[in-house]
Parts: structure tokens; sequence; C-alpha cells
């Protein structure tokens, strides 16, 4: 995850302490032109490295385009963009790889629907609720979360949460509903009765408020027991489905969307806070209304990373999402085995890399490419909004 | 609104945010805790006497007089059983023949069965591989295994309108009023004696390479192979990055180009793994034939490309956290700016640039996708030093991968599968409680 690293401070420094490098009364004429030219070789030394540094990933892309170009070429484009047909061991082989980019698209789409709400209401308890001893206790956790490695979770995806989910996946599924909904279908229930009892005329209201409370709670319950319901009579036939998948990809991405949000929130400046505070705004009014919207720059970045970090992982979906090439149907039906494109990547390599210099070899390449597209895109976007967010902060 | 509805909110909001935290420290201790008991399985188990013979036999472990003692009893108490099964073959003998046609396939069955619990029968000759050559080395192994002896399991499927279902009979139902139907009570009751099971700590698991496929023996090969590619991909990119940092910590304005450099280096931290181990198979290997196939020196350079942001970011970070005071001080007493960086302001990094470089070492101990296609190979033999040029390595996390999809008897080796994760998790904690440790002594001493 980019992180700040401004130099504004390092810069002012260096551009006072620079008249002190250079050679002074004290030295001599040659000891001052060695000076010069050693100072002048260690700065060449050094941004060759950083600039070597940073050529990598240019050389990366360069490499992944230049071995994807012959599969356009061979096949085009439109095949591998719009057909869901990939038999790439077939003769004739066909490689419509539309299935497994929207294998991609709605694991990546529901690890974030999933990390985001967590990641970032984690990050705003963190940021301006908790004590400062107990946010020091917290970070180890999302440091451990982040550091296991990916292997590890598709290991456990496979071993114990496939299995779970295929056994008792619809009883986990509706006992879910009942503890992520009960708590907020209550709270709800209660808003909503103030809400609609401060519409009465103020005595009848006052007195109305709990009854229609008590209502709308009657009704949310036959929702929920519904909802619960349906969700206890689903079949799943395997457990190793993009439902699981999402779930432990949420989980890996959470670590990288809660330490951006805290350090997005954490920078946006007391006065705010306190100027909210001052018209008696309630701490989640002065969350919701003025700091999440100050920081909003910060959170979309640190939405994107924790995106890219789910579309990127590679073992937990080999591992654990199937490795079947169809779109779902209907297509949010999440308990259907898909394929995505880092798992293709890995799994058809083995396989390919005997016949360098078959379509099939290049097709992979092709999907690295896209993928490598994606996250240039993501990143360049996030650093953009970052720095515009900076340029604001720091201009008042 | 009023104002107690604003204060149920606001209340609420704050639940909101305790609860996701809580869900992350559950989902941690969820994810952690069966990798950590079953993984202590692999080493703390109760060890049959199959397990000693075997140990004997393939390791050279134990001592030869008590374990072939111990083998001896065993055999001594499976005797009856075999008795059994020779005295059924001879009354089978004298039965019709239908009736016979129907038990041979029945009995063939039962030997299987026995031959997978106490390993080959008397009289039969030593099997190749190794993995039939013993019974069940593990106790928790050896009563699964005699459940499928004492008992038969079928699906019925007759009703086509629903999925088949299970259906358990006692094995001896299918040989009553035979002379084998004794053999099942029998060995429910003497199975203990039989196997011997007894608590052993096998420690030798982390040092010992792995028979037959990791049916026995420990995981020593895999451990030093991810040693090797992490110190690789270490020694790769620790150089150039904290070269790097310098510069962007001290030596680069503002300018376009810096800028620039410095968006590459955030991009290539969000390049996915998967996509450095394509890189690393067409470059590497098949453009600059590093080596004749994979090997564990693209796979460490491939490796090293991974961490390098990760590496530049936190020297970066800790050159730019080293106090402004020590560089002036330097730079007063004459010092050149090179002088005053390499003597001065990195040793004062020097804890914040390890943090930086112990993280990044979990983080290639970790990783698999980069070097499937680089440097794994799912068998292989401890490497020397020099052999790490040219020849792949088995690689832990390459192998929890390939042990719990690809392996033959997948169901078979799970104790071996999570010992091995617990090794690849273990490592990659310790190594980054080491970081977290080290940054808050730096952090108290930066306070004062």
């Amino acid at each position: 995850m980019p992180e700040y690293t401004g130099n504004a401070g390092g810069d002012v420094a260096a551009g006072t302490c620079r008249p002190c490098s250079r050679p002074g009364l004290v030295l001599g004429r040659a000891a001052g032109l060695r000076r010069q030219a050693s100072a002048f070789a260690a700065r060449v030394v050094l941004f060759s490295a950083a600039a070597a540094s940073s050529a990598a990933v240019l050389f990366i892309l360069g490499f992944i385009l230049r071995d994807a170009l012959p599969f356009f070429k061979l096949r085009g484009f439109s095949e591998f963009l719009t057909s869901v047909k990939w038999f790439p061991s077939r003769s004739p082989p066909e490689f419509g790889a539309l299935a497994i980019i929207a294998g991609s698209a709605i694991v990546t789409a529901c690890a974030a629907a999933f990390a985001v709400p967590l990641g970032i209401s984690a990050a705003v308890c963190m940021s301006e609720v908790l004590p400062f001893r107990t946010r020091q206790a917290v970070k180890p956790v999302i440091e451990i979360l982040a550091a296991i490695p990916s292997v590890a979770y598709g290991f456990f995806a496979l071993v114990v949460l496939a299995p779970f989910l295929q056994d008792n996946g619809g009883t986990a599924l509706s006992a879910a509903v009942w503890v992520a909904g009960g708590p907020v279908a209550a709270i709800a229930c209660v808003a909503a009765g103030g809400a609609a009892s401060s519409l009465l005329p103020s005595r009848a209201g006052r007195a109305a408020r709990w009854p229609l409370a008590g209502l709308f709670a009657a009704a949310a319950f036959i929702a929920l027991r519904e909802l619960s319901s349906a969700a206890e009579d689903l079949e799943i036939s395997s457990g190793t489905n993009a439902l699981n998948v999402s779930l432990i990809l949420g989980i890996m991405a959470l670590p990288t969307v809660v330490s951006v949000s805290e350090d997005a929130l954490q920078a946006v400046g007391r006065d705010l806070r306190e100027g909210s505070y001052a018209l008696g705004a309630t701490r989640a009014e002065t969350v919701v209304k003025v700091v999440i919207p100050a920081a909003s720059s910060g959170l979309v970045a640190a939405v994107m990373l924790g995106i890219m970090r789910a579309a990127g992982e590679t073992m937990v979906v080999w591992m654990a999402s199937g490795n079947s090439a169809k779109v779902p149907s209907p297509i949010y039906n999440l308990l259907e085995p898909i394929r995505t494109l880092t798992a293709t990547i890995a799994g058809d390599m083995g396989e390919a890399d005997h016949v360098t210099g078959s379509a099939r070899y290049h097709a992979l390449f092709a999907m690295a490419a896209g993928l490598l597209l994606v996250s240039f895109a993501c990143n360049v976007a996030s650093e953009w909004v970052m720095r515009r967010a900076r340029r604001k902060n720091s201009g008042g | 609104m009023t104002r107690s509805t604003r204060k149920l909110l606001d209340k609420s909001f704050s639940s909101l945010g305790v609860f996701s935290i809580l869900f992350m420290a559950g989902s941690l201790v969820v994810i952690l805790a069966p990798i950590v008991v079953r993984g202590a399985g692999a080493v703390a188990f109760r060890a049959t006497a199959e397990h000693r013979r075997m140990m004997l036999e393939q390791f050279g472990a134990g001592d030869r007089a008590e374990v072939e003692a111990e083998t001896a009893a065993v055999l001594a108490e499976r005797k009856p059983l075999f008795d059994m099964l020779a005295g059924f073959r001879i009354e089978m003998k004298s039965m019709p023949f239908k009736r016979k046609r129907e038990f041979e396939g029945k009995l063939a069955e039962l030997e299987g069965r026995i031959r997978e619990l106490f390993g080959p029968l008397p009289g039969e000759p030593r099997p190749v591989l190794p993995r039939m050559r013993y019974g069940q080395t593990r106790w928790d192994r050896a009563k699964v295994k005699l459940e499928a002896v004492l008992f038969t399991e079928t699906y019925d499927c007759s009703d086509p309108t629903k999925m088949g279902v299970l259906v358990r009979k006692p094995r001896a139902e299918e040989f009553e009023g035979t002379f084998v139907a004794a053999l099942f009570p029998h060995l429910e009751a003497h199975a203990g004696e039989m196997l011997r099971p007894r608590f052993t700590i096998y420690w030798r698991f982390f040092t010992d390479v792995s028979r037959d496929a990791h049916f026995f023996g420990g995981i020593w090969p895999e451990l030093l192979g991810t040693f090797y590619l992490t110190i690789g991909a270490i020694a790769f990119a620790v150089p150039v990055g904290v070269l790097s940092a310098v510069y962007f910590a001290e030596y680069a304005g503002q300018s376009i180009v810096n800028a620039v450099l410095r968006m590459l280096i955030n991009t290539l931290a969000g390049v996915p793994s998967v996509v450095f181990g394509l890189f690393g198979l067409a470059f590497f290997i098949n453009a600059v034939h590093l080596s004749e196939s994979k090997s564990v020196l693209a796979g460490s350079l491939t490796l090293a490309l991974l961490v390098l942001p990760t590496i530049i970011r936190a020297s970066e970070e800790a050159i730019r956290a080293v106090p402004q005071t020590y560089k002036e001080a330097a730079l007063s007493l004459g010092a050149g700016k090179g002088r005053a960086v390499a003597t001065v302001i990195l040793p004062a990094a020097l804890p914040g640039i390890l943090t930086g470089v112990i993280i990044s070492m979990g983080r290639a101990a970790g990783e698999t996708a980069p070097i499937i296609f680089t440097a794994a190979v799912s068998v292989g033999d401890p490497l020397g030093i020099l052999e790490t040029l040219s020849q792949p390595t088995p690689a832990l996390s390459w192998n929890v991968y390939n042990l719990s999809t690809e392996h033959q008897k997948l169901d078979e080796l799970r104790h071996v599968q999570y010992g091995m994760v617990l090794a690849l998790v273990a490592v990659v904690l310790i190594l980054n409680m080491a970081a977290i440790i080290l940054r808050a002594r730096i952090s108290r001493k930066l306070k004062g």
C-alpha cells in the first residue's frame, strides 16, 4: 500500500545544508575536486539503484505484453473477451475467457462488499473510539492477519471452511442472517419509530414512538425469519465455491483496508472534529458528516488497494474456488464454483510451459497483461486521489 | 430526530466498529486455531509400534534391540488374527462353489483392509513402496482404519430422486457363521495391544527428509528450500532497496522524474504475485536462461522483485525518521553528504531498515505464486549451497498447496499438511513478531 512519502521536510533541510557540503576554505583545490567527484559518483549510483527499482515494473509490463501480443495476433480480441468457452487443450482449442473474467469480477466484488464496510468501520473505531492503549493492542492483530501467507488461508478455505459449508452451510447462513441482521434491524426499527413519530403532532408523537417501533420490529422479524429459513433450505453441493473464496478474500483484504483508511482518518485535522462537536454533534454524526467526507480520498484509496489485494490473490482462489470456467447461473449465485484469472494462470502454466510458443502459453500472458493493466490503473488512480487530497490538505 | 434516537445511533455506531474489530480478531483465532492444534499433531501424537519399526528401518532411529523385541511382541499379538484368516481359507475349500465365489471377494476386501491397518500379511513379499511396508504409524489414523475393518460402508442409491444415503454395517455380518467371524470382536478388543500406541514427540519431523512422497518422515527439504529462497530474495533486494531508499530520502528533489519513479515503485507493490511468477518464467528462465529450468536462483530473483517495494518504503521511512540534528551535527563537523549518510544516518536508521527487512522475509517465505513456475518442485532432496544456482527445490508454501490438492492420497496425509502449514505460519509469524517487537523498541527509544 503506498503510504505518504511526501518529501517536503527532507528537501527543505537538504536545501539549507547543501552549502555546507561544498568545498569551503578549509579544503585544497584537488581535495575539493575529489570530494565533488565522489559526491557526484554517489549520486549517480543511488539514482541508478532507484531508477532500476522503478524500471522493474515497466520491465515486467514489457515482458508480459511481449508474450501476450502473439496471442492477440493469432486469435484476435473478440473471442477472448466475449466467448465463455475456455477449452485450451481441445483441438481446435477455444480461448473464451469471459467466464473467467466474470469469476474474477464476482469474487473481487463480493470480497470488497464484505471487507469495505467492516474495514472502514473498524478503522473508524480504531481512530475515533478506542483509547490509545487498546489501539496499540489491536494493531498486531491486523498485522498478523496481513502476514499469514496466502497459501495458509487457502488451506483453511479448502480443508476447514469448504467441508463446513458443505455440511452445515444452510444453518451457518441462517445464523449469519440473524447475527448480522438482528442488531441492525433492531436499531433501524427504533430509529425509524423515532423518525416516524416525529412526523406526528408532538404529544401524540411522543406516545406513538414505541408502538411504532414495535410495529416495525415485528415486520423486520418476519422478514428476517423468511430470509433465514430460505437460507436454511439452501443446498450447498460443493463447499469450494464463490462464497467460500469471497469470504476468505474479504478477510485477507481487511488489513489493507483498515490500515490505509485509519491513516486517512488520522490525517483529518483536529480542528474539524472539534468544530463539529462544538456544534453539538454526536460522535457518530461527526464521523459520518465531517471526518469521513474530509478523509474520503484516503478511504477511496484504501478501497482500491483492498480490491487490488483481492483481485490479485492466487492461492486461495486456486485451492478453494472449484476452478470451473463457467458463469454461475444466475450470476449472483455465490454457491457455484467459479474460476478466476489468477487461478487459471497458476493452474494452466504447468501444462502450457512445455509447449512454449503455443497459443495456450500466450493466452495466459494475455490474462496476466489484463490483470496487470487493471492493477496499474487502480494504483495510478489511488495515487492521484491521494496526491490531490494531500495538496488540498496542505493548501488548507 | 429526538435526542435519545441520536444517542442510540451514536452508541450503535461505536458498537459496529467494535464488532468489526472483534470479527477480525475472531477470524484470526478461527483460522489459526485448527492450524496450530492439528499442526501440533504432526509432531506430538500417539505413535504405534509400526512407527517405531518404520523409524528404525527408514531413518535408523531408535534402539534396534528394543524395537525388534516390540515388533516380535506385536506380531505375536496379531497371530491369532492371521490364524483365523488362514483357518477360514481352509474352511472355504470345503464350501459349495457358489458360496465360495461369494466369499472370495469379501475375503479379499477384508484382507486389503487389514493390510492397511497392519501392513503386509505374514508370508507376503516385501512391497516396493515404503508406504505399503508398514501398518498405520499413527494411532488416530489406525482408529480410522480399524473402523474400516470392522464396518462396511455402502451408499444406498435405490431412490434416484435423492442423494445416496450412507449405510454402515458391521462387517462381521458378512461372515456370520464362519470361522473368521470371531476375528472382529477379537480385533476390536485387542487392537491396542496389536499396535501399542504410545505418546511420542516426533521432533525429527522438522529435520528428517520425507520418504515416499511425504508418507513418512519430515519436512526438512521444504524448510531448507524456504530458507534458501528467503535468504536469496533478501540478498538481492536489500542492497538495491536500501540504495534506492537513500536516494529517495536524501537526494531526490520534487522533480517530475522523481515523482514518476515513486509512482512506479508504488505500482510495483500492486502487481499481483502470480504475474511476478509469470515474469520470472518468461524472463529469468525462458529469455535469460539463468538455469536449465526452475532454480532457486530464479525463484529468489523473482521474490526479490516482489519484496523490493516493501524494503524501499520501510527503509525510506526509517531514514526520514532519523532526527535532522544528527545529520546537521555530522555536516557541521565537516563530513560531506555521502559520508554523513553512510556513517551517521544509515547506522541510526538501521533498526528501522531491519524491521522492514524482517517483514519482507516473512513475505518472501510465505509467497507461493511467484515460485510455482520459477523454483518449486513437489518432491526433492535437500540442496547444497551451490546446487541452488541450478536446481529447483521443494518449499513449504508450494508443498502445502501440492500436498493438499494434488497428492494421490491427500486424505491420509492431513497431519503432514497441517504440520507443514503450521511450520510455515510459525516461520512467518515469528519473523513478524520480531519486527513488531523491534519497532516497539525503536519507538520507545525515539520517545526517549
